[in-house]
């Protein structure tokens, strides 16, 4: 009990409620300016984590990963241009609604079921973590070789691009951990005598660069996104309560596709609206509505993408490998303010946990409040142009990579990582999938070379435990699932091409 | 800034072997069979493996079907805006403006070299003076404020001390 009325003690201190507020305010507007995503939204504001307390800095990542998502929905649903990728899956759902007259059931349902679709991910996150935690502390080297390994194979495989590619991605990130001292032998490793190398190359200037600076770098080609129209609303919540009583079903479907893409490692919301949207129609008794503008689909993509995001952090918290893109921020900050991921958090540092869900409950519950405002003045607050925008996330990707050390070597970094998020992009090769090579390379080299080390260079005793020999066959499985989708597609294609 | 399969997958080869071959030079660590030269030479192998695989381009139809489903969306793919070559250029100005940033803002100090940097950007996406010059003139202000005042990031003051 005591533990729990400290973790409230914790989570209402000031700092953490302004820092709460503060960075929902940040989230819900960047996550709703086209171009400007959730994940882009996290990484600039991690600089200013530094400077906060480890619950409050935890908390303004919870909450503006939260708002952003959401409100995604709602350049979606009212100029067909979704606010970040998570929303893209039912866009054109919400904007056939928007053109029938129905507006304010699309916002607020996307509102509505976000705020259950979190809380029901908070509660995945405190019903699976304990367990799964016991289950860790018995876990090696070899173990943690396989899971880091099947993290990264599962980041590869939604990728929404060519596999081969997805993985030659994965590879340069972990490539780049290559550079600097931190390696087993403690050598200097592809640093060229540069000295500012020798440290390595620093996460979050590279997330930045890969997010922020390759952002802008599209707008500059990109044309102007329209001008959202000034518009009245009714109430938005009114309709709610009666789409939850429909289609609760589809809510709860929504959620459990969520919670289980978010806890897989690599996938994140965007996968899991992607996904929910496709089985919303696959089951649905009126697939042919689909695109008209009906609310069925909507319920339960919004359900699951935020669902999504707080079961990603399940096995952030537990092994440090990342659910998605914005957990795989969340662990550069969880190392920085000591809350080491690892099973040991939940004995050692347990009130900071149950303050975690208590931040994840606040942040959905604020939610549906600001979130009513943020609809009211969108059509204000987005006619800001682009010109104005921009270059103040240019200022802050300088002026934050500089904040991490100090050097301006990083804001070096920031403006290489730019160029090559933008190239990579541009031919294809997912970024996502490099990111998170980039934030667990060091971990997979550890767990890699020290197994090796214990094995005196025998690659057997990697199969030989019964959790790693189950994780291994999960990694070659992931591996070899595109070769095989691919064989059967070509099997089944050729009799058809035959007949005809 | 489309390259073919072929450039892209010839890169990663070159790259890929080039990492293999330094990271074998490595020692190991002492008294071991491994050491710092295991992970890069994994690594470079399986990137050159990789590169090799989207040169013969091995997997590329599951990328014109997510590109498919994209347009299908009401996404815009990139190479369809008509553009000319000197146009497309226009990409490098952020990266550049970082680059400038890091040249000059030791004997600038953060203000003046904010404000060019906030009014380059601007008035490159089409803002008209009676944008470009306010948004050069508040923004820096505004980031100053919140991470030297605030955040306390040892920001350079060069020519323009601010009086806080």
């Amino acid at each position: 009990m005591a533990v729990y009325l400290e973790a409230f003690r914790m989570v209402l201190a000031p700092d953490v409620i302004i820092a709460i507020l503060l960075s929902s305010i940040y989230g819900l507007v960047v996550g709703s300016l086209p171009g400007l995503s959730a994940t882009m939204a996290t990484a600039l504001l991690v600089p200013v984590t530094f400077y906060l307390s480890p619950i409050a800095a935890i908390a303004t990542i919870i909450s503006a990963s939260a708002m952003a998502i959401f409100s995604g929905d709602i350049p979606g649903a009212l100029l067909r241009i979704p606010g970040t990728p998570a929303s893209a899956a039912y866009t054109d759902e919400a904007y056939a609604m928007t053109r029938k007259g129905q507006a304010e059931l699309a916002l607020g349902a996307g509102l509505w079921f976000s705020a259950l679709g979190g809380i029901a991910g908070t509660l995945s996150l405190i019903v699976l973590a304990p367990p799964l935690a016991e289950i860790a502390l018995s876990f090696s080297t070899f173990e943690y070789f396989w899971l880091a390994l099947l993290g990264l194979m599962c980041a590869t495989l939604v990728a929404r691009s060519s596999p081969v590619k997805a993985i030659a991605s994965m590879l340069l990130g972990l490539m780049v951990t290559c550079v600097g001292m931190e390696n087993p032998g403690g050598i200097p490793r592809f640093t060229f005598g540069n000295t500012d190398l020798l440290g390595g190359i620093e996460v979050i200037p590279a997330l930045v660069g890969v997010f922020a600076v390759s952002e802008v770098m599209r707008a500059m080609l990109s044309p102007e996104p329209p001008k959202m129209p000034k518009r009245k609303y009714n109430s938005i919540m009114a309709g709610q309560w009666m789409l939850t009583k429909k289609y609760w079903r589809q809510m709860t479907r929504g959620n459990f596709i969520g919670i289980i893409i978010g806890v897989l490692p690599g996938a994140g919301a965007d996968m899991a609206a992607w996904v929910s949207y496709a089985m919303s129609k696959r089951f649905s008794k009126e697939p042919e509505k689909f695109g008209t503008g009906h609310p069925e689909g909507l319920v339960e993509a919004g359900a699951s993408n935020n669902a999504s995001l707080a079961s990603g952090w399940v096995p952030a918290l537990l092994f440090g490998v990342p659910g998605d893109t914005i957990t795989a921020i969340a662990i550069g900050v969880l190392y920085m303010k000591g809350l080491n991921p690892g099973p040991t958090l939940f004995t050692e540092k347990a009130s900071s946990m149950y303050a975690l869900y208590i931040v994840f409950i606040v942040a959905n519950i604020i939610m549906i409040p600001l979130g009513i405002i943020m609809i009211r003045v969108a059509s204000t607050v987005l006619r800001a142009p682009r010109s104005a925008i921009l270059p103040v996330i240019v200022l802050c990707c300088a002026v934050g990579s500089f904040a991490t050390g100090n050097s301006l070597f990083a804001v070096l970094t920031v403006a290489a990582f730019g160029i090559l998020g933008y190239v990579m992009e541009a031919n294809g090769y997912p970024v996502a999938a490099m990111v998170l090579g980039i934030v667990m390379g060091t971990m997979v080299e550890q767990s890699f070379v020290t197994s090796l080390i214990k094995s005196d260079g025998s690659i057997l005793p990697f199969f030989e435990r019964p959790v790693s020999s189950v994780l291994a066959a999960l990694t070659i499985g992931a591996l070899a699932w595109p070769v095989l989708f691919w064989l059967w597609r070509t099997f089944q294609q050729k009799p058809a091409s035959a007949k005809a | 800034m489309r390259l073919s399969d072929r450039i892209t997958g010839g890169f990663l080869v070159i790259l890929g072997s080039g990492t293999a071959y330094a990271g074998s030079l490595l020692p190991p660590v002492p008294g071991q069979q491994v050491g710092p030269n295991v992970f890069p030479l994994v690594c470079g192998s399986l990137v050159a493996i990789c590169g090799l695989l989207i040169a013969l381009r091995v997997g590329a139809h599951f990328e014109e079907e997510a590109e498919a489903d994209f347009s299908a969306h009401g996404g815009v793919i990139e190479s369809e805006l008509p553009q000319s070559r000197l146009y497309k250029l226009r990409v490098l100005i952020p990266p550049a403006l970082l680059l400038f940033y890091v040249l000059v803002v030791e004997r600038l100090g953060f203000i003046p070299t904010a404000a060019i940097i906030a009014f380059a950007v601007a008035v490159t996406l089409g803002a008209r003076l009676k944008l470009a010059i306010p948004v050069a003139l508040l923004a820096p202000i505004g980031v100053h404020l919140i991470f030297f005042k605030l955040l306390r990031v040892p920001l350079p003051d060069g020519l323009l001390p601010m009086p806080w």
